[in-house]
C-alpha cells in the first residue's frame, strides 16, 4: 500500500522535473571514494546555479538542469559529503547535450572543508575553527535507536557531553551537560537552536521532581528522523554569539532539506522491543510481614499490617512473588517516517510525517508515549540574489504515565517494599478496593483514609489518572539576500509555541488521598526570535581576506500556564475537575525579553592562519535596571601549521596539523522576576511532611515571600579559555583531536542564605558565586582498512572535567531542597562540584570530633579511636560500647555524583559496501549514587542485605558490612553488636537503614560499562529489490541498545536518576526505573 | 580598502538595527513587574497571614514530634519512628527556627506594625503585640536562646538573647498589646473579620495574652522564683469561658485549610507514621477517663474520627490551661485551698466527676496529670511541662538516651550567623542553657529517668 501512496505522490513531482528537462543539460555520474567504494548521499551540485542533486546508495547521480539556464557558460560542479574533502570540476553547459562527470573523494575524516554552522546565522568551514564543535550526524542519531528522544541519542557522541536519560519508561527526561555545570540554579542544560531559532528544552513534571511522573525534556518532540546534523558549540569561545543564554553551550539542530532533482522517497519503519534490566537490585524471600520474628496477621475486615517484612521465616512451600519483574513488561516502541524531498533548480522542499508509538515497560495500559510530526521545509531561489525559505513543524505527543519516584503511589515504591509472600494479584478485592499489602481487607473508602499505605502496584498500573496532551509548532520564515558578492543578509523569523495539558489525579482509594483528587494543568509558551546579520567578505590579496558580521537578535518569551486542584472524587469516574467537591487553582505568568546586537570579524592569511573575534551585547528584561546591558566578548585563532610545511595535500605521515586556541564569555540570565520583592498569595508554611497552610483563610492573608528580590542582578558569566589541535597521520588514516579548557564562572546567582533573625527572610538572590570547570577532551579514530570492499574504523573519546565551587558567598553551601531527601539533599558546596549530594555519616575516627553522643558529656573521638588496641585508620568507623555505629549529627558532603572521567570505544566495519557492523562501549568512572532505594529496602526488611537477621554474632569489622566499614575503632571495636533478631530489626529500621539520617551508608560507586549500542545494517540495492518493492534500496538495521551492563552498583541502574533533567542534582536514586535494554529491527525503503 | 557603496550599505544596515533598539522593548509592563504576585499587602492582610502561620507553629510537625517525645503520640514508621528514639539533627526542624522570624513571622509584623501606628489603630497593633508574644515565646520554648533584641535589625550576625531574656521580652510585648487593647477611640478598629478567632475582640484577645502570660511565666519557673506568683498574676484575667478559648479555625475544604493531624495522616500520606502511645492510653484506662474515646480510636491506633477530621478546630490556649495553671501556681505558692477551688472548676468544665481531689502532695500530683492529659495534641505543651516538672516520669524509648530537651537551630541560620552554635554536641542536645538539670520528678515518683 505504501507504495502506491508513493507513487501517487511522487508523480506529480516528476511531472514537473520532466517539463523543466525541455532542452536541458542532464548531467551524471557517480562518487567514490578512493578505495572504489560508492559515496551515497553525496550532493553533486553547481554552486553558481544553486542546482543539484545527491547520490544513491550505489554513489550514482543524475540531474538536469534547464535550457533557460545553460549559455554555453563554462562553470563549478561541485561534489561533497561528510567525511571528505569536497571536490570541484569545471564542466561547461551546452544546452542539449549531456554530461557525465564522476568523482573520486579523498579521505577527509577532520571535515576540514565542511561548512559548520557556528550560530546566529554564521557559518564557517572546519579548517578555519578555532574552537571545539562537534557534530554529531544524522546515521549516528539513527544508530542510537531512541526514536522517541534526540537528546537520549546524544548519549556517548561527543566528548564532554554528559548525557543521562532518567529511565527507560516512555516520556521519560534526558538530561545534557556540557564539560560540567556552569550554573549552581537551573539545571545547566545548553540553549538548543533548531534552523536558526532557539527552542524550549524544559523539563517540567506535573506536581514535582521527586515524585509525580516522568517527564519529557521538550527537545525530545523534535523527530530525529527529520535531523541532518547536530552541532554541538561547546565552549563560551564557540556559544558567545548566544551571549547570556550560553554558559552552558548550545546545541544547534540542522534539519534535512530537499535537493534539485528526481523526487526521492524514504519510507523508515523501527520496532524496538525494551526490557528492564534488574541490574544487581536484591530482595529477600525468605521472611514474612510482621514484626521481630512474627508474622503480621490479619484480623478481619480494615486491619491493618506493619509495612515491614520482619516476621517469620516463609514456610517451605509457601509461594513467593517476584515484585520486581511481575511489575514489568516487554516494552514495544514502533517508529515510522515517510520523507519526501526534491525540488528543481529554483525551489526545493522536504517533507516528512512521523509517527513514535511507544508502550512501554511497566505492565498496563497506562505506560505509553505516542508522538506524531509534521515537517515542511522549503526554500525558493527568488532572483539570483534574493533567497526565500519556510519551515514549518508540528508535533502532537500523547502521554500515558505511572506515578514514580518518592511517592506513595509510586509504582516502584509500593510494589518493592511489599512482603515476598503477598501477591499483589488480584489488585481489587470484593468490594472493588484496592488491596495494599498493609491494608488488605479494606470495606470502604472512609475506612482507608487514615489507614496509611502504599498503594498496589497494579493499582497505580491501571489508573488513568496521568496524562499529558501536547501540541507545538515551531515555524520560520528565513530570507537570504545578497546584492553584492561582497555583502550578505540572513534573516530568520520564527515561532516556538506549545499547549501542554496535564492531568495528574488520584482515583479513590489512592494512598495520597483516598477520596481522590484530580490535578489539571495547562500551560502554553510561545517564543518568538527574530535575528538579522549582515556579513561583508572582502579579500586583500590571494593570502588575506576578511569578514564582518553584524547581527541583531530580538527574542520574546512568554509562559502561561493555570492549573486547578480539585479533592474528594463525587463519583469513582470521571477524573475531571467538575467531579471533585473543591478545587483550588493558581495561575503563573512570565514574560521576559532580548535584545541583543552581536558583530564578528574573522581574518584569514596565507591559507593557513584563522582569526576570529566578536562580541555580543546583551540587553536582557530579567537583567536588573542597573545592569541593563552586557557584553560577550570572544576571540579565536587556528594555525593550520601543515599547511605551512607546504603539506596542502593532506598527505604522510602528520598529514594534518592544526593548532588552536580562543576565548570566550558568555552568560546566563537571572530568573524572571528575581529583581523583584513581593508578597506570597499562597503559602505561609508547609513541612517536610507535606501538611501546609495557606493564606487564603476568611477574607484571605497574604504574607512575604521567603525569598527578597534584588534590583541589581545580572547576567552570570563564564569565561573560558580553551586550546587544543586536531591532527591527522598516515594520509589520514587516523586523526587525533585534543581540547583543553579552563573555564571560571563568576557572578553565579544563588540564593543566598541571609538569616532571618536579621532580615526576616530566609534567601536573596545575588551575583557574586564562582565556580571553575576545567577538563581535556580527546578523540582518536583510526581507519586500519580501507578498501574497496572493507572500511573498518575503530574510535575511542575520552572527557575529564573537574568542577569546584569557589565561592558561595560567605556559605559553606547551598541545599537544593526538592533534590533528594532528607539524609541526602542535593547541594552546591564549596570546594565540589555543582550538585553533590550532603547528609550525616556516622561517627568516624580522624576527624577530629568531640562529641556527646551518648548524653554523658562531650568527648574526644579520636582519643577514643586512638585508644583501641592497634589504634585506628583515619575514617575508621567509630564504635560505641554495644559495637554499634553511632550517627554523627554534623551535615556534610556524603556523595559526588559527577564522574571523573567518561569514555567511549566504538568501531564501525563496513564489508562489500552493504554489510555495516558497528558497537559502542560508554565507559563512566566515578560518579556516585545514593541509593535510596536500597536504604529503604533495608529498613522495610524486604532487601535481600537483611537476611542477616538470622545469625546471631553480627559484629561491625568482622562480618557485617565489611566491605564498606573495612576499619573499625572506638570503644565496641571488638563487641558482636547484634545477637538476636530483634536487634537486628531494631538496628535496620533506624540507624541502620533508610529513614535513619545516615545517608552516608547507601552512598555508591555509580562506575560503569554499558554495550550501549551494537548494529547490524545490510543495503539492499539490487534490480530485484526495485523490481519486487518499488524502491531502489532498502535498509536493514538490527540494533541492541543497552544490552549489557557491567557496574557494582547495588541497585537498578546506576545510571537512572529520579529528578531526570528536572533536578540539577544527578545520582539519586529512589524507587525510579532503570533504563531498557533494547532490540531494534528497522527497514528502511529509500526511492 | 572598503568603497563608498559598501560603507552606505552598512550604514542602511546599522539603521535597520538601531530602529529595534527602543528601550521599551526590555521594560515595562509583565516585563517589570510581576504577574504573579502583589507587590502591597494591607495589615488586615498581614494579620491572618501570622495568625494561620501561628497555627502551624503550635500545630503542625513540632506540634507531632514533642507529642512523641513528651509519650503522647507514639512514632511508628519511616522517618517518624527514628525521631521516636530521639534521632533529630539540624534539619529536624525543617525551618521552623527560620519561620519565627520570616514570611508569616516577625517580618510580616514589622511590615504590619507601621500601617497600625500609621493608621493611629492601636487594637490592630496591640493584636500584632500578642501574636508576636505567641511567636517568640514559643521559639524560647523550642530552642533556647534567640535572636529577639537584634532582629530584623539587618545586622550581620545578631547576637542572641538569652532564653529568660527573650521570656521576659516576651511579657513586655505581651502587656503591650494587653495596654494597646484597652484603647477606645473611634480609629481602634482592629483586625476585624481579618481576625479568624475572635474577630478583632478586644476583651477575648486581652484574655488570651492574660493565658499566655502565664504559660510563658510557668516555662521560666526552674531559674525565676517568683514565677508562680507572677502567673498568678495573670490567671484571674486569662480565658475564662471555653467559648473564647483560642483555636485553630481549620475548615473541612480546601485542603490547605483543613487541620494539620488530618492533612498528615490523610492527603500528605503519612498515615501510620505515628499511633498512639501506650503510655498515656493505659493512664487514660487507669484513670477510668472519658477523654479516652475522645482523644483517640484505639482500634485504629491513631486520634479519634472527631480529632482528625479537616475541620477538628484544635484548642491551643485554652480555659482549661489557665484553670491548671492557677491550680499549680497557688498549690506552689502555698495556697491549696485555692488550688482545689480550681482544680475543681476544671475537672467539672471537663467532664470529670466523682472523687475530691486529694491533699498535699498527691494534689500537685493529680494537677500535673491533668495538665498532661489536657496538654494532649499541644505536644509542646506537654514536653514543656516535661522539662519543667520531670512529670510524667516518662522512661526514655532508648535506654542509653536522654529525652531531648531543645531543637537545633536551622542550618540556614547556623550558616548566615556566627553566634548560632554548631550541632555538633552529641545526639542529645543540651538542656536549655540557664536551667538546673532534674533530679526528681515534681510529681513525687522518684528520680528522673529521662533527664
Amino acid at each position: 500500500m505504501w507504495k502506491r501512496i508513493l507513487l501517487a505522490v511522487g508523480t506529480s513531482a516528476l511531472v514537473a522535473s520532466v517539463a523543466s528537462a525541455q532542452g536541458g543539460i542532464t548531467i551524471s555520474g557517480t562518487v567514490t571514494n578512493e578505495a572504489g567504494a560508492p559515496l551515497p548521499g553525496a550532493t553533486v551540485f553547481i554552486p553558481s546555479l544553486n542546482v543539484g542533486t545527491q547520490t544513491n546508495d550505489r554513489g550514482q547521480y543524475s540531474f538536469v538542469v534547464s535550457g533557460n539556464r545553460a549559455a554555453g557558460q563554462t562553470t563549478q560542479l561541485t561534489a561533497r559529503v561528510i567525511g571528505y574533502s569536497a571536490r570541484s570540476v569545471p564542466v561547461t553547459l551546452t544546452q542539449g547535450q549531456s554530461l557525465s562527470q564522476s568523482f573520486v573523494l579523498a579521505s577527509n575524516p577532520l571535515r576540514l572543508g565542511d561548512v559548520v554552522v557556528t550560530g546566529a546565522g554564521t557559518t564557517t568551514t572546519r579548517e578555519k575553527l578555532g574552537v571545539t564543535i562537534n557534530t554529531v550526524d544524522s546515521s549516528s542519531i539513527r544508530r542510537a535507536a531512541t526514536p522517541e528522544n534526540i537528546v537520549s541519542a546524544l548519549a556517548a557522541k561527543a566528548p564532554g557531553v554528559e548525557v543521562r536519560t532518567q529511565s527507560g519508561e516512555p516520556g521519560a527526561s534526558a538530561d545534557i551537560k556540557i564539560r560540567g555545570g556552569a550554573s549552581l540554579s537551573g539545571t545547566n542544560q545548553p540553549l538548543f537552536v533548531v534552523d536558526g531559532i532557539p527552542i524550549d528544552n524544559s523539563t517540567s513534571s506535573t506536581t514535582g521532581g521527586d515524585g509525580s511522573t516522568v517527564s519529557v525534556n521538550r527537545a525530545a518532540d523534535i523527530n530525529p528522523a527529520d535531523i541532518e546534523s547536530v552541532d554541538i558549540l561547546k565552549g563560551s569561545a564557540a556559544a558567545a554569539i548566544y551571549g547570556a543564554r550560553a554558559a552552558n553551550g548550545v546545541v544547534l539542530i540542522t534539519t534535512r532539506r530537499g535537493h534539485s532533482g528526481p523526487t526521492r522517497y524514504t519510507y523508515s519503519s523501527e520496532l524496538r522491543f525494551d526490557r528492564i534490566d534488574r541490574g544487581n537490585l536484591q530482595l529477600q524471600t525468605d521472611y514474612a510481614q510482621g514484626s521481630n520474628g512474627n508474622t503480621a496477621v490479619c484480623g478481619g475486615p480494615d486491619c491493618a499490617l506493619t509495612s515491614n517484612s520482619y516476621g517469620a521465616k516463609i514456610a517451605a512451600g509457601t509461594p513467593v512473588y517476584d515484585h520486581v519483574g511481575e511489575i514489568y513488561h516487554p516494552g514495544l516502541t514502533s517508529d515510522n517516517v515517510l520523507t519526501v524531498s526534491g525540488g528543481n533548480d529554483a525551489t526545493t522542499f522536504y517533507a516528512s510525517g512521523g509517527l513514535t508509538a511507544q508502550n512501554g515497560v511497566l505492565v498496563g495500559p497506562d505506560n505509553k508515549y505516542n508522538r506524531a510530526t509534521v515537517r515542511l521545509k522549503a526554500d525558493h531561489q527568488v532572483s539570483s540574489k534574493l533567497r526565500v525559505g519556510g519551515n514549518f513543524s508540528f508535533y502532537d505527543t500523547r502521554g500515558n504515565y505511572v506515578q514514580k519516584g518518592s511517592n506513595v503511589s509510586g509504582v516502584l515504591l509500593g510494589a518493592l517494599r511489599t512482603p515476598p509472600n503477598f501477591n499483589n494479584l488480584p489488585y481489587l478485592n470484593q468490594f472493588g478496593l484496592q488491596r495494599p499489602y498493609r491494608f488488605p481487607n479494606p470495606t470502604d473508602v472512609p475506612s482507608m483514609e487514615n489507614a496509611g499505605y502504599y498503594d498496589n502496584p497494579f493499582f497505580v498500573l491501571n489508573s488513568p489518572g496521568n496524562r499529558s496532551e501536547f501540541n507545538r509548532t515551531i515555524s520560520s520564515f528565513d530570507a537570504a539576500y545578497d546584492p553584492s558578492d561582497w555583502l550578505a543578509f540572513k534573516y530568520t523569523l520564527g515561532a516556538d509555541q506549545y499547549a501542554d495539558g496535564r492531568l495528574e489525579a488520584l482515583p479513590l482509594t489512592s494512598a495520597g488521598n483516598a477520596p481522590g483528587q484530580v490535578f489539571r494543568s495547562d500551560a502554553t509558551q510561545l517564543q518568538i526570535d527574530h535575528n538579522l546579520t549582515a556579513t561583508a567578505s572582502h579579500s586583500f590579496s590571494d593570502n588575506f581576506s576578511t569578514t564582518l558580521t553584524l547581527g541583531q537578535n530580538l527574542n520574546s518569551r512568554r509562559n502561561r500556564q493555570i492549573s486547578s486542584t480539585g479533592t474528594q472524587l463525587i463519583a469513582a469516574s470521571p477524573l475531571a475537575l467538575q467531579n471533585t467537591v473543591s478545587q483550588t487553582s493558581g495561575e503563573s505568568k512570565s514574560l521576559a525579553h532580548i535584545s541583543s546586537y552581536f558583530a564578528q570579524a574573522t581574518a584569514d592569511f596565507y591559507n593557513q592562519l584563522y582569526l576570529t573575534a566578536g562580541i555580543r551585547n546583551d540587553g536582557f528584561s530579567t537583567f536588573g535596571a542597573s545592569n541593563r546591558r552586557n557584553n560577550f566578548p570572544k576571540a579565536s585563532i587556528a594555525w593550520s601549521f601543515t599547511n605551512a610545511l607546504g603539506n596542502t595535500e593532506q598527505r604522510g605521515i602528520l598529514s594534518f596539523g592544526k593548532l588552536r586556541a580562543a576565548y570566550g564569555e558568555t552568560g546566563k540570565e537571572p530568573p524572571v522576576y528575581g529583581t523583584i520583592t513581593a508578597f506570597s498569595t499562597t503559602s505561609t508554611f508547609g513541612s517536610g511532611y507535606g501538611d501546609a497552610i495557606n493564606t487564603l483563610f476568611g477574607p484571605a492573608g497574604l504574607v512575604s515571600s521567603l525569598s527578597l528580590g534584588n534590583g541589581n542582578l545580572r547576567p552570570e558569566r563564564s569565561r573560558e579559555f580553551e586550546f587544543g589541535g586536531d591532527f591527522g597521520f598516515f594520509n589520514q588514516r587516523a586523526d587525533l583531536s585534543v581540547t583543553a579548557y579552563h573555564k571560571r564562572t563568576s557572578d553565579v546567582i544563588i540564593q543566598v542564605p541571609v538569616s532571618a533573625a536579621a532580615t526576616g527572610y530566609t534567601a536573596q538572590l545575588e551575583n557574586g558565586a564562582q565556580l571553575k570547570n576545567q577538563g581535556v577532551e580527546l578523540v582518536f579514530n583510526v581507519r586500519p582498512i580501507q578498501t574497496a570492499n572493507v572500511a573498518w574504523e575503530i574510535g575511542t573519546q575520552y572527557a575529564h572535567n573537574k568542577g569546584a565551587v569557589e565561592s558561595l558567598l560567605g556559605a559553606q553551601f547551598i541545599p537544593y531542597n526538592n533534590e533528594g531527601f532528607t539524609g541526602a539533599i542535593g547541594s552546591s558546596t564549596l570546594g565540589f562540584a555543582p550538585g553533590v549530594i550532603r547528609g550525616s555519616d556516622f561517627i568516624r575516627c580522624g576527624r577530629g570530633l568531640q562529641l556527646d553522643y551518648d548524653g554523658t558529656g562531650v568527648k574526644d573521638i579520636d582519643a577514643l579511636c586512638a585508644a583501641t588496641p592497634g589504634g585506628y585508620k583515619p575514617g575508621a568507623l567509630f564504635l560505641g560500647a554495644n559495637g554499634q555505629p553511632i550517627p554523627d549529627p554534623t551535615d556534610r558532603v556524603i556523595a559526588d555524583p559527577n564522574p571523573k572521567y567518561a569514555m567511549n570505544f566504538s568501531s564501525s566495519l563496513k564489508l562489500w559496501n552493504k554489510l555495516t557492523l558497528s558497537g559502542l562501549l560508554d565507559v563512566r568512572k566515578g560518579g556516585q549514587v545514593w541509593d535510596g532505594t536500597r536504604g529503604v529496602l533495608i529498613t522495610k526488611g524486604v532487601s535481600a542485605f537483611t537476611d542477616v537477621r538470622g545469625t546471631t554474632n553480627g559484629q561491625f569489622g568482622k562480618n557485617f558490612y565489611t566491605d564498606i566499614y573495612p576499619n573499625v575503632a572506638g570503644p565496641g571495636y571488638n563487641t558482636v553488636a547484634f545477637t538476636t533478631y530483634a536487634q537486628w530489626q531494631t538496628w535496620f529500621l533506624n540507624n541502620g537503614g533508610g529513614f535513619g539520617t545516615v545517608g552516608q551508608q547507601f552512598i555508591e560507586d555509580g562506575s560503569f560499562v554499558k554495550l550501549r549500542e551494537l548494529s547490524l545494517t545490510y543495503t539492499l540495492d539490487q534490480a530485484w529489490v526495485h523490481n519486487l518493492v518499488g524502491f531502489t534500496s532498502a535498509d536493514i538495521r538490527f540494533t541492541g541498545k543497552n544490552l549489557h551492563t557491567w557496574t557494582k552498583y547495588k541497585g537498578l541502574d546506576p545510571e537512572a536518576n529520579l529528578g531526570g533533567s528536572e533536578f540539577l542534582t544527578q545520582g539519586i536514586d529512589y524507587f525510579n526505573s532503570p533504563q531498557s535494554r533494547s532490540f531494534v529491527v528497522s527497514i528502511s525503503l529509500n526511492r | 580598502m572598503i568603497n563608498s557603496s559598501k560603507f552606505r550599505l552598512l550604514a542602511a544596515l546599522a539603521l535597520i538595527s538601531a530602529a529595534g533598539c527602543k528601550g521599551d522593548f526590555l521594560t515595562g509592563g509583565d516585563l517589570s513587574n510581576d504577574p504573579n504576585r502583589p507587590g502591597v499587602a494591607s495589615a488586615q492582610q498581614l494579620f491572618t497571614g501570622v495568625q494561620s502561620n501561628l497555627w502551624a507553629l503550635w500545630g503542625s510537625d513540632l506540634a507531632r514530634v514533642t507529642g512523641m517525645w513528651a509519650q503522647q503520640f507514639q512514632g511508628i514508621i519511616s522517618q517518624y519512628a527514628t525521631l521516636e528514639q530521639y534521632a533529630h539533627d539540624e534539619t529536624t526542624t525543617g525551618g521552623f527556627q527560620q519561620g519565627l522570624y520570616s514570611g508569616g513571622g516577625l517580618i510580616d509584623l514589622s511590615n504590619l506594625d507601621p500601617l497600625a501606628v500609621k493608621a493611629n489603630d492601636k487594637h490592630m497593633l496591640g493584636t500584632s503585640q500578642i501574636l508576636e508574644g505567641a511567636i517568640m515565646g514559643t521559639g524560647a520554648d523550642l530552642f533556647g536562646d534567640l535572636v529577639y533584641s537584634q532582629a530584623l535589625t539587618g545586622k550581620p550576625n545578631p547576637v542572641l538573647d538569652k532564653q529568660a531574656a527573650v521570656y521576659d521580652s516576651v511579657q513586655k510585648i505581651l502587656s503591650a498589646g494587653i495596654t494597646n487593647l484597652q484603647s477606645n477611640t473611634a480609629t481602634d478598629i482592629g483586625p476585624g473579620a481579618y481576625d479568624l478567632n475572635y474577630g478583632g475582640d478586644p476583651a477575648a484577645w486581652t484574655r488570651a495574652a492574660h493565658t499566655l502570660k502565664a504559660r510563658f511565666y510557668m516555662h521560666t519557673a526552674k531559674t525565676n522564683a517568683n514565677a508562680y506568683s507572677l502567673a498568678l498574676q495573670e490567671v484571674p484575667l486569662g480565658l475564662n469561658d471555653p467559648a473564647i478559648d483560642y483555636k485553630g479555625v481549620f475548615q473541612a475544604v480546601p485542603q490547605a485549610e483543613t487541620n494539620f493531624y488530618f492533612q498528615f495522616n490523610g492527603p500528605a500520606g503519612r498515615g501510620g507514621y505515628m499511633g498512639d502511645n501506650p503510655f498515656l492510653i493505659n493512664l487514660l484506662v487507669s484513670r477510668n477517663d472519658p477523654r479516652l474515646n475522645d482523644y483517640f480510636d484505639t482500634a485504629a491506633n491513631y486520634l479519634s474520627s472527631t480529632r482528625n477530621a479537616p475541620n477538628y478546630q484544635q484548642t491551643f490556649v485554652s480555659t482549661t490551661e489557665n484553670l491548671l495553671i492557677w491550680a499549680e501556681a497557688a498549690f506552689r505558692t502555698g495556697d491549696p485551698a485555692t488550688a482545689i477551688v480550681k482544680f475543681q472548676q476544671y475537672r467539672a468544665l471537663v467532664g470529670l466527676s466523682g472523687n475530691i481531689p486529694p491533699a498535699g502532695p498527691a494534689l500537685l500530683t493529680e494537677i500535673l496529670t491533668e495538665e498532661y492529659i489536657n496538654d494532649f495534641q499541644l505536644g509542646e505543651e506537654a514536653w514543656n511541662l516535661y522539662k519543667r516538672t520531670c512529670f510524667p516520669n516518662l522512661v526514655p524509648t532508648v535506654s542509653t538516651l536522654k529525652i531531648p530537651r531543645r531543637f537545633y537551630y536551622d542550618t540556614g541560620e547556623r550558616q548566615t550567623n556566627t553566634n548560632i552554635p554548631a550541632a555538633g554536641s552529641g545526639i542529645n542536645a543540651a538542656f536549655n542553657q540557664d536551667d538546673p538539670a532534674a533530679v526528681n520528678s515534681d510529681g513525687g515518683n522518684g528520680v528522673c529517668a529521662g533527664q
